[in-house]
């Protein structure tokens, strides 16, 4: 079960601090937890720094990890870079797209699996990847990326 | 040349032993030392690192910082990763030994959002750098204080840029800043601050150890040192490799196991792309760019590929702050659809798309805008058949 919006923003300003410079930590902490920023958190956070809410929203539209929507219980990241690309990533697209059936940005209706497309995530050397949440898997097969979706609670 | 291990070394000096050097030097003679070996940083930008700490440790200010850029995204980079993975501690140690330099207390990580599993082996090394007291306060029972703090991004290529690095961790939306003020004078809280690559830190306590005369022994000319590359593609042994810098491409590809070389991609997308024929050109920063990431092709591949997957991953990291950045990348990725689907048949047509890409590289803040023109340019003039739309292959 997690935590009220607004109280993880409590804390996250106890431990960061409310100074400007405290702004992306807060929100990774947000998105950490309920895996999205919801409006009541955008909020508390202009509140607590003492900016306006449309600057916290212009930091979170800024960056990839940031999303204002909600999203699934696990989160794949899927590399799209030439590196990967070469080694196959739009096959282990295709499968994952066929076994969650949802296509790439969307979230399965169960809310168990978002699915990204990202840019380069520094495994070239083991391609395809994916960042399955904080986990790399590399050198994917169908179906051992099969395997790993199955295993996702 | 072959490969010449040194930050990759399976033996490695003793943790603290070049901290402990350094504490019994002047920190300007620890300046000095780093200057002389004219090591310039390992991020691609090649600015002379002791010039960069000489700059920061002159500076009026307190509260110095030292900064770790951590937050490789050059598409076909992970030489940072490789490097966080095993030698931590060498990091580290030449994050502190930046800062009894420039006089700071204060070191900071970058960690670029996608290795989120990297901070537990950071944290592990800082852990056991405190025991043993070469980090916290009164390191080694000198007057020098120097922690090191993990700050994670959250996903922009863009950020890799030393200002917007800085402007992220300000809690900001990561766009560059106009310079000057340079960071070593104003940066980070507008505090004098040196940003450098991760590769950079791990090589200073090989120089501190063996001296600067030894780093400079080992590249080339004035490109000093080793570099380590990423080499991924179509090659058997996609890895990290270390080489004197100033190594041919050709050196590089024969250690990482190339037998079918269509194109080289060298320097990552923002690079340049190379053919089979020029494998005699040199890694330094007087020819091909030294940032790190090589990505061979084969004779299979269609380089027009290539080109609209570099395309697409500059439209969507192009932090939009410039037009010319902002919309030229989204026009060049117009014309590769429209060589394509053969709508652009000869050179004479292409001409407006290069004049684009000369306003990009004047018209851009960044090396973002500046230099994502160059694959276009390259791959365009010397692989493209026209009007078939092809690239090789």
């Amino acid at each position: 079960m997690s935590r009220n919006p607004q109280k993880i923003v409590f804390d996250a300003v106890a431990k960061y601090g409310s100074g400007r410079e405290a702004v992306v930590q807060i929100l990774t902490e947000i998105n950490r937890e309920l895996g999205y920023i919801p409006e009541e958190s955008i909020v508390a956070v202009a509140d607590a720094v003492g900016v306006s809410n449309a600057e916290i929203y212009s930091v979170i539209s800024f960056y990839s990890f940031f999303s204002t929507e909600p999203r699934g219980r696990n989160i794949i990241r899927l590399c799209t870079t030439i590196s990967c690309e070469m080694k196959g990533s739009r096959e282990i697209l295709e499968t994952i797209e066929a076994e969650l059936g949802i296509k790439a940005g969307a979230t399965t209706p169960d809310g168990r699996i978002t699915l990204e497309t990202t840019s380069c995530i520094g495994l070239c050397d083991q391609a395809p990847a994916i960042l399955v949440n904080d986990t790399p898997h590399t050198r994917l097969t169908p179906d051992e990326t099969r395997r790993i979706i199955a295993g996702l609670e | 040349m072959s490969e010449k291990k040194i930050l990759t070394a399976t033996e490695q000096p003793d943790t603290g032993s070049a901290l402990k050097k350094s504490l019994e030097m002047t920190s300007a003679d620890v300046v000095f030392e780093v200057r002389e070996s004219e090591i310039r940083g390992r991020g691609g930008a090649g600015f002379p690192t002791g010039i960069k700490w000489n700059l920061a440790g002159a500076a009026s200010g307190s509260n110095k910082m030292v900064i770790c850029n951590a937050d490789e995204g050059e598409p076909g980079t992970f030489k940072d990763r490789y490097l966080i993975e095993n030698y931590a501690l060498k990091l580290l140690e030449g994050m502190t030994i930046a800062g009894y330099a420039i006089g700071s207390s204060h070191g900071i990580i970058y960690l670029r959002a996608e290795y989120p599993y990297l901070i537990p082996i950071i944290e592990k090394a800082r852990e056991d750098l405190i025991r043993e007291n070469l980090l916290g306060e009164n390191i080694l029972g000198k007057d020098f204080n120097f922690d090191i703090e993990i700050r994670p991004g959250a996903g922009a290529y863009v950020c890799g840029e030393e200002t917007s690095l800085i402007e992220s961790l300000e809690g900001k939306r990561g766009v560059p800043r106009n310079k000057p003020p340079y960071p070593v004078n104003s940066g980070y809280l507008f505090r004098p601050t040196v940003v450098n690559n991760v590769e950079t830190f791990a090589a200073v306590p090989h120089i501190i150890l063996n001296g600067a005369e030894w780093f400079q022994d080992l590249g080339i000319g004035d490109c000093t040192g080793t570099k380590l590359f990423s080499i991924s593609g179509d090659i058997e042994n996609p890895g990290v490799y270390e080489l004197p810098m100033g190594s041919t491409i050709g050196e590089l590809l024969e250690a990482a196991g190339a037998k079918d070389v269509q194109a080289v991609q060298v320097g990552g997308a923002s690079g340049a792309t190379i053919t089979a024929d020029e494998l005699e050109r040199s890694l330094s920063f007087d020819d091909l760019p030294p940032g790190g990431s090589v990505i061979v092709f084969n004779s299979s591949r269609d380089l027009m590929d290539v080109l609209e997957n570099f395309l697409e991953f500059f439209v969507h990291e192009s932090c939009g702050q410039c037009t010319t950045c902002r919309e030229g990348n989204v026009r060049l990725l117009d014309a590769v659809h429209l060589i394509r689907n053969g709508e652009i048949s000869s050179m004479e047509e292409l001409e407006p798309f290069f004049q684009l890409a000369e306003v990009m590289k004047i018209g851009s803040k960044c090396g973002l805008g500046q230099t994502s023109p160059n694959c276009f340019i390259d791959i365009v003039t010397r692989f493209i058949d026209l009007p078939d739309g092809k690239g090789g292959a």
